[in-house]
């Protein structure tokens, strides 16, 4: 197993956090071993937490949409928070990768009742069954309406194909690994069921009884009998490792070292806990080849940024959403286009390189000048502002210019930075004087070390994971 | 060749924006007949509007006396007398009346049955097909825009163009833009707030390290450094563009309006990306698919009208594409299914009008139950490379990677393709010259050929060659011993009255 020191925690904090805070690193440093770590704080079983409010048992009403734009706000608030909180815990992360993996947009389903419903499977799920998941899924309201499961019929009539398209390309299997006859087949066992509020149900009259062959097996296979054959294909193990070690590892396939996870999966039932124990213990997991090759997701950034920065309790504001504290990340994740229960289409967010466009990347660094000048870049006033000169000297060499730089660079920045970007920054922070002269004493200390943070954090290497 | 590199070559500025040369200014080199533009694109913009979604061509260009087409359909169908007439069997969807209006001034084209060979259904693959221009089962990396404009920029990506090669409004890079090299697209939704948002970065070229990590951080500095580059000069001509008509308030609406204001502040990206999602409608179809046809024949009309006004329809054709059309038989919840070949659009000023291909035939579909393809979707970027750029079939073939017969969409295509069929023309080699080199061309037919060389006012300084020609290929060298430096062109006409021009640069 890999040794467990500062360098592996900030890795491993990195990829299965929203970032952490320097507690988080010092606490994860007490555990004796990485296993150790690992088994009792990153993969622990957590309780699940308090729903944001009573309307998720709300039967849904059409044409409730302001109310409903409000909720949708409250509900990505409350998971702003649960992230931000989520101390040394892995769940929330894999929740958004389930959220991403199983995509359903809100334009589609426009009720946060189902929407609620569907994440409260992936917060169950997380580290639990997969195909068992998929199966929820499959019959999951917010599911139904999204990809048209929803009154499809097979009864006098073409079902629609929609999710069993969606199922093998993007769920299990991947493209290739189906032919056009097996989704029109498929589309057969999912037919029958009916959103009604927040339950679905399956009307036998809508169907019709009848013979599917669906990849090879023929029978009158009912939705779950169908996600079973889903899994018994060779090519699903894979194709989830795929997906596992592309959000967590890199982007670039090990295809040899996804066998071994594919492995790992079958035999353990398509359990998901046994496999991620498998890859974060794993030497694979911490090549140094590796570290800082993950592009930030925007809410790795905006809730890594607050994690690092030291905002620890915005105020929520259920009952005045817009006033809310998060009210302003909520806005940036729309900007930097990573708008929860919104991903672009049923493929999710691609991530990596395609967070960054001339224009989205030019929002981070305004998202993160906007933490240390306490407004948005219309003047408006945010409710986070850092205080540069107080978080500063909370650092072991606040006071010595050059230790300061070298131990703030390294809490900040996923890889050493370059000698020269580091001159840079001490230039920035000095403004003229000399090393020797510098203390958090010195005149117009705060807004040297507001420029510092700002220049730090328009670093790309600070977009780096 | 871009400015930036040839006046660096020529020596002869060393900052600032006005170049003199032989006491004329770059700027009148447009109204030189044999002027050759910098880009390669001859000044000519072509705006992209992509429909996501897989948009359904049935209900848009309505097959309205065909019984099939009703029977498949028996709830999502356009009816025959709501149907906007453009021909005895073809109806335009109702919503699209700005269309039908440029359908009627000859100024859409339409290209029935746009599809490829063994389509694929899926839309992300789907997607890059189109994007990538590949065949089905052939995966490529860069875009087919992303190709032309490398082919069009040698030196990317060692320096960058003085404006950007391509412009994406909206803010996720498309895979149509990205080049071997990355991406040759500057993606913003607002000139302005673009500008305020770059403004305090600054150009980072520290070595990275040779890492997968060095490799992305790689890619952040070329977007971040190319942003800083690119702002100001959007944002100043933005400020000195206008709109003359008032856009509806649409997403696609917003878009195109500022492609007309970068366009007429003088911008010369050749390229823009306009996106409009939605259109995967597999339920509740009518209503949905009719709203987004409106939006885009209302925001498309009116860029037309703005674009017209500006005095710059010349320049500008616009083209839309979605990733495939929808299946011929409803399914069981008011909606289509994912299909093959469907409709598409092109339009301005320079498009001869009219419907190219026939009604697609219901008779004889695929095994899913789709319409076949007529044309592959590669002729009409051959087609746009050709003919609204102005290039041989030869760089069209380099950028798709095989011949794609180009359609008479554009005015004068027919003349077009004879004379691409007769003669070609090649950069003189070295380029640019000292003393010596060699102008390579070409000609498919036995006729009579002309090479001149001519300067900057026009004047012919010297004829080359000035007869019969047997078809073949042909090397001519040639001696700029006794010029000046500067720039001069070099031309080729044959006896039918084609002719190619190119640019050559004598620097001492």
């Amino acid at each position: 197993m890999p040794i467990w020191n500062i360098d592996t925690a900030k890795h491993l904090l990195s990829r299965t956090l929203f970032g952490y805070t320097r507690k988080d690193l010092d606490y994860a440093l007490t555990f004796s071993t990485l296993g150790d770590f690992i088994d009792n704080e990153i993969l622990k079983e957590n309780p699940i937490p308090i729903a944001p409010d009573a309307w998720i048992n709300e039967i849904p009403i059409p044409e409730n949409a302001t109310i409903d734009g409000q909720r949708y706000r409250g509900f990505n608030y409350w998971w702003f928070d649960l992230m931000l909180k989520e101390k040394t815990n892995m769940r929330e992360k894999m929740v958004l990768f389930l959220h991403n993996h199983f995509t359903s947009q809100r334009t589609e389903v426009q009720y946060p009742q189902n929407m609620y419903a569907q994440q409260a499977l992936f917060r169950k799920y997380a580290f639990g069954n997969l195909r068992q998941l998929t199966k929820e899924i499959t019959i999951d309201p917010a599911m139904l309406i999204y990809l048209n499961g929803n009154r499809s019929k097979s009864k006098n009539a073409v079902p629609n194909e929609n999710y069993a398209r969606e199922v093998m390309e993007l769920f299990t299997l991947g493209a290739g690994n189906y032919t056009e006859n097996d989704i029109k087949e498929a589309a057969k066992s999912f037919a029958g069921w009916v959103v009604n509020g927040l339950e679905a149900r399956f009307d036998p009259n809508r169907v019709a009884i009848e013979n599917k062959t669906i990849l090879g097996k023929t029978g009158n296979f009912t939705y779950d009998q169908t996600i079973d054959i889903l899994f018994e294909q060779p090519a699903c193990a894979p194709f989830i490792c795929r997906k596992i070690y592309n959000q967590f590892v890199t982007n670039q396939p090990n295809e040899i070292f996804i066998g071994k996870m594919a492995k790992v999966l079958r035999d353990n039932d398509f359990n998901l806990k046994p496999l991620l124990s498998f890859l974060l213990k794993s030497e694979e997991f911490y090549a140094s080849e590796l570290i800082g090759s993950k592009i930030k997701s925007p809410i790795e950034l905006m809730i890594g940024s607050m994690k690092i920065l030291e905002f620890s309790n915005p105020a929520i504001k259920y009952d005045d959403v817009a006033n809310s504290d998060y009210a302003y990340i909520y806005d940036t994740s729309k900007t930097l286009q990573q708008q929860l229960f919104e991903p672009p289409n049923v493929a999710g967010w691609p991530g990596q390189r395609d967070w960054v466009s001339s224009t989205t990347y030019a929002y981070r660094n305004g998202f993160s000048d906007s933490l240390i000048n306490g407004k948005r870049l219309n003047g408006a006033k945010i409710a986070f502002k850092l205080s540069a000169l107080d978080y500063s000297k909370t650092f072991l060499n606040s006071e010595n210019a050059i230790k300061f730089i070298d131990e703030v660079t390294s809490l900040f920045f996923p890889l050493p930075l370059s000698a020269y970007k580091k001159k840079l920054l001490l230039e920035t922070l000095l403004e003229g004087t000399i090393a020797e002269n510098y203390n958090t004493n010195v005149p117009m200390a705060e807004l040297r070390l507001q420029k510092l943070y700002k220049a730090m954090m328009r670093l790309p290497e600070f977009q780096l994971n | 060749m871009k400015r930036q590199d040839f006046i660096k070559q020529l020596g002869l500025l060393s900052s600032g924006t006005m170049l003199s040369m032989g006491g004329i200014q770059v700027k009148a080199l447009a109204a030189n007949p044999f002027h050759v533009d910098i880009e390669g694109t001859d000044g000519k913009i072509l705006v992209l509007l992509q429909m996501q979604g897989g948009n359904d061509g049935l209900n848009t260009i309505v097959p309205i006396e065909d019984a099939k087409y009703y029977n498949a359909r028996t709830t999502v169908n356009i009816k025959k007398a709501q149907a906007l007439r453009l021909k005895n069997t073809v109806g335009l969807h109702p919503s699209m009346y700005g269309f039908k209006s440029l359908f009627d001034a000859n100024k859409l084209s339409i290209i029935q049955n746009v599809g490829y060979a063994q389509p694929d259904r899926s839309h992300f693959r789907s997607t890059d097909i189109w994007l990538s221009g590949s065949d089905s089962k052939q995966q490529l990396f860069e875009g087919w825009v992303a190709r032309f404009l490398e082919s069009q920029n040698p030196s990317y990506p060692s320096s960058l163009p003085n404006e950007p090669m391509a412009i994406q409004l909206g803010s996720v890079e498309s895979m149509l833009l990205q080049g071997k090299f990355g991406s040759l697209g500057t993606v913003f939704e607002d000139p302005n707030l673009f500008y305020q948002l770059i403004s305090g970065s600054k150009v980072d070229n520290d070595p990275p390290p040779n890492t997968v990590a060095g490799e992305e951080l790689k890619f952040l500095r070329q977007i971040a450094n190319a942003s800083i580059q690119y702002s100001e000069t959007i944002k100043a001509k933005a400020d000195l563009g206008k709109n003359t008509q008032t856009y509806p308030n649409t997403n696609l609406g917003r878009q195109l309006g500022i492609v007309a204001k970068l366009i007429s502040g003088g911008l010369k990206t050749p390229v823009y990306l306009t996106t409009i999602n939605g259109f995967d409608t597999h339920a509740n179809q009518l209503t949905a698919h009719s709203n987004l046809l409106k939006q885009v024949s209302e925001a498309v009309t009116v860029f037309q009208n703005d674009i017209e006004i500006l005095g710059l329809a010349d320049k500008v054709t616009l083209m839309t594409f979605s990733e495939f059309g929808r299946r011929l038989k409803e399914n069981g919840t008011s909606g289509t299914d994912h299909g093959t070949a469907a409709p598409i659009f092109v339009i301005g000023k320079t498009v001869k009008g009219g419907i190219i291909g026939s009604n697609p035939n219901l008779s004889d579909l695929d095994s899913s139950g789709d319409p076949k393809f007529e044309f592959d979707f590669r002729q009409i970027y051959s087609s746009i490379i050709g003919d609204h750029f102005g290039h041989s079939s030869e760089l069209a073939k380099d950028i798709l990677l095989k011949d794609f017969n180009k359609l008479p969409i554009f005015k004068g295509a027919e003349s077009a393709i004879s004379s691409e069929n007769s003669i070609s023309l090649s950069q003189n080699n070295p380029n640019p010259v000292r003393n010596f080199t060699n102008i390579n061309y070409s000609t498919s037919i036995r006729q009579h050929l002309k090479i001149f060389v001519i300067d900057l006012k026009g004047k012919v300084i010297a004829v080359l060659k000035d007869e019969i020609h047997a078809a073949g290929s042909y090397s001519l060298p040639f001696s700029a011993v006794d010029l000046p430096e500067g720039i001069y062109a070099y031309s080729l006409l044959a006896g039918n009255g084609d002719q190619k021009t190119l640019r050559m640069i004598v620097a001492k």
